[in-house]
C-alpha cells in the first residue's frame, strides 16, 4: 500500500517536473481525440441528413373507385403491421380532388380538363413512409397479394424507385465512408499515442536504469509511468469533453439552422451519450498508453 | 561494530519481508568471493579470465588496472549489472552467479554503489534522490525524514538536500550518490571510479569520506586507476591485467607504469 502510493506521488511528480514533455503528450492526445471526435460528429450529421431525406420519401399507393373505404382501412391495417413502415395515413377521394384543385387553381386548362371528366376522378390513396428508404421495394411488394392487388389502380412506385436505389446506394456509401474514414483516423491516432509515449519513455531511459541499480524492482520503476499514461488519458479527455462542450454550445444553433428541418442536435447527442463515449475515448487512451509505456520500457528494464 | 554515537552504517535494520532468508544469511557474513570468474563480451573479448580473489568483511580493497583491464566489470559483477560468463561469485552464503533478475533489486539493496557520473535522478532533489533508495525498500516516510538528513549530514550535505544534481557542484553531485549508497546502511559498498570526474582537492576528500565510512566496519571496494589515491590509502590493492589479477597486496602499491 505503501509503494501504491509512493508510485502515484512519482507519477505526479514526475508529471510537474517534466512540465513540458507532460504538455506535449496531452497535446497528442487531445489532437488524437479531436480527430476522432470530428469523425463522429460528421458521422452524426451524415447520419441525420441521410435519414432526414429518407424520411421525406412517401409512396401513394391509389385505389380504383370501386374500392370501399373498409378496404382500404383493411390494406392500411395490413401496412401498419409490418415493422418497416413508420407511418400509413389515408386520404379520402374527395380530400385529394380537393387537395388537386387547391394545388392547380391557377391553370385554368387543367382545371377545365377536370370539369370534363364530369365528376372525381380521383379514387381513395394510403401515403405510406417507411423507416428507411430502402424498405420500400419491400413494402410494395407486400401488397403484391391478390387478396389487395385488384384494389390498386397505381402505386407510384416507378417514378421513386431510381430516385430510392440512388438515395439507399447513397446512405450505404456515406455510412461506409466514414467507417473507412473512422478505421484510417484511429489507426493513424494508435501510432501517435503509440510513438509519443515511446519518445516520452526514451527521455527517461537512464533514470529507468539508475532505479534498476538502486535497488527498485520493475514494478516500482514502471509503476509511476504506467500511472501518469493513465493520467494523461484523464486529462486529455477531459480537455476534449471541455472543448466539445463549449464547441457545440457556440455552434450548435448555427448547425441546427443549417441543416433546417433536419433533426440534428449534437448537444443533446452527445449529453445522451457522454458517457460511453467519453469513457470509450478514455477507456481506448489509457489502454494504449499502459500498453505502449509497457512496451516501451521492456528493454529499459533490463539493467 | 563500533558505535560512534552518531548514524552509522550498519547490517541490521533493513525492513521486514524485503529480504528473503538467502539475503539475511548474506548480511551476517559479507565477504564477497570470486573463483574463477570470467566474463566474455562476444564475440571474443575476455573482460576478465579466471579471476579468484576473497574480500573480507571490513575490509578496503582498491581495485585498479588500465582502462580495459576489467576492474569496472569486477564492480558490475557485485551489484548485478553484468552476467558473468563462468565462474562463481558469493556474497556471504549467497552464491549471485546465476541470480534470478527478481532477486537483483534484493541483492542490490544490499549493497551501495557509488558511480564514476554519480548516476542521480535529474528531477529529484538531493534529499528525494537519497531517499529513494528507502522508499525502494519499502521503509516508512517517518523513517526516511528521520534518517536521510542525518546521513547527507555525514557527508557533508546537510544544507543543500533541497537543491536538483544540476544545482550541485561535481563533488556534491558525488556526495549525494555515496548518501544513497550509504542510507540504506548496507555492509559493501562499491565504488567505480568515484574520483574519476572530480579534481583531485575534492577526490582526496571523497577518499577521506570512504575511509571514514570503512572505519565504521562497511566493506569497500574501491575501482580507480588514480595513482595518487591507491598510493596515499596504504591498504590493499588487487592489480588487474588483461583481465587477469597481476597482484593482490596488503598495503600495496600503484603498480602500473
Amino acid at each position: 500500500m505503501r509503494s501504491f502510493f509512493r508510485i502515484i506521488r512519482f507519477a505526479l511528480q514526475s508529471m510537474m517536473r517534466n512540465f513540458w514533455l507532460s504538455f506535449v503528450t496531452v497535446s497528442v492526445f487531445v489532437l488524437t481525440l479531436v480527430t476522432i471526435n470530428s469523425v463522429i460528429i460528421l458521422n452524426v450529421l451524415a447520419n441525420a441528413s441521410v435519414k432526414s431525406v429518407e424520411g421525406r420519401v412517401q409512396v401513394t399507393v391509389y385505389f380504383t373507385s370501386d374500392s370501399s373505404e373498409g378496404t382500404v382501412k383493411n390494406v392500411q391495417g395490413y401496412l401498419l403491421g409490418l415493422s418497416q413502415v413508420k407511418e400509413v395515413s389515408y386520404v379520402k377521394a374527395e380530400e385529394a380532388l380537393a387537395t388537386f384543385q387547391i394545388i392547380h387553381q391557377n391553370d385554368p386548362v387543367i382545371l377545365a380538363a377536370l370539369d370534363e371528366v364530369n365528376g372525381n376522378p380521383f379514387g381513395q390513396a394510403l401515403k405510406i413512409r417507411a423507416y428507411n428508404a430502402s424498405d420500400f421495394p419491400f413494402i410494395l411488394e407486400a401488397l403484391e397479394t391478390p387478396e389487395y392487388k385488384p384494389f390498386i389502380k397505381e402505386k407510384n412506385y416507378d417514378n421513386y424507385e431510381s430516385a430510392l436505389k440512388v438515395l439507399s446506394d447513397f446512405s450505404e456509401k456515406v455510412r461506409l465512408g466514414f467507417l473507412i474514414l473512422a478505421l484510417f483516423f484511429g489507426f493513424i491516432a494508435v501510432l501517435i499515442v503509440f510513438n509519443t509515449i515511446r519518445v516520452a519513455i526514451y527521455v527517461h531511459r537512464e533514470e529507468i536504469g539508475i532505479m534498476k541499480l538502486v535497488g527498485a524492482n520493475d514494478w516500482f520503476v514502471r509503476g509511476p509511468f504506467l500511472c501518469e499514461s493513465i493520467f494523461y488519458a484523464l486529462i486529455a479527455t477531459g480537455i476534449m469533453a471541455g472543448i466539445i462542450a463549449a464547441t457545440l454550445s457556440f455552434a450548435n444553433p448555427y448547425i441546427v439552422a443549417f441543416f433546417q428541418g433536419v433533426d440534428v442536435d449534437l448537444v443533446a447527442y452527445y449529453s445522451a451519450n457522454a458517457v460511453p463515449l467519453f469513457g470509450a475515448q478514455f477507456g481506448i487512451l489509457a489502454f494504449l498508453g499502459l500498453g505502449t509505456t509497457a512496451f516501451a520500457m521492456r528493454r529499459y528494464l533490463r539493467v | 561494530m563500533r558505535e560512534a554515537g552518531v548514524w552509522i552504517p550498519a547490517c541490521a535494520g533493513m525492513t521486514e519481508g524485503a529480504i528473503n532468508e538467502r539475503v539475511a544469511r548474506a548480511i551476517i557474513l559479507c565477504m564477497i568471493t570470486f573463483k574463477n570468474v570470467t566474463k566474455e563480451y562476444p564475440p571474443k573479448t575476455h573482460a576478465l579470465a579466471g579471476v579468484s580473489f576473497r574480500i573480507e568483511a571490513g575490509e578496503f580493497v582498491s581495485i585498479t588496472g588500465q582502462s580495459g583491464s576489467g576492474k569496472s566489470t569486477i564492480a558490475k559483477l557485485i551489484f548485478a549489472e553484468e552476467k558473468l560468463t563462468s565462474g562463481h561469485i558469493h556474497i556471504g552464503d549467497w552464491d549471485i552467479s546465476n541470480v534470478r533478475h527478481s532477486d537483483i533489486p534484493i541483492l542490490r539493496r544490499q549493497i551501495g554503489v557509488v558511480f564514476q557520473d554519480f548516476k542521480l535522478l535529474p528531477k529529484k532533489t538531493a534529499f528525494e534522490n537519497v531517499a529513494f533508495a528507502l522508499e525502494v525498500a519499502g521503509e516508512s516516510n517517518k523513517r526516511i525524514r528521520e534518517v536521510v538528513p542525518h546521513v547527507l549530514k555525514i557527508v557533508g550535505l546537510g544544507e543543500k538536500g533541497g537543491r536538483y544534481p544540476r544545482q550541485l557542484s561535481g563533488g556534491e553531485q558525488q556526495r549525494v550518490s555515496i548518501a544513497r549508497a550509504l542510507v540504506h546502511r548496507p555492509k559493501i559498498i562499491v565504488a567505480d571510479e568515484p574520483t574519476g570526474n572530480l579534481d583531485a582537492i575534492t577526490a582526496r576528500e571523497i577518499i577521506e569520506l570512504f575511509t571514514r565510512i570503512n572505519d565504521f566496519g562497511t566493506t569497500i571496494v574501491l575501482v580507480t586507476h588514480d595513482r595518487d589515491i591507491v598510493n596515499g590509502l596504504h591498504r590493499r590493492v588487487i592489480t588487474l591485467r588483461d583481465g587477469k589479477v597481476a597482484s593482490d597486496a596488503e598495503k600495496g602499491k600503484y603498480l602500473l607504469a
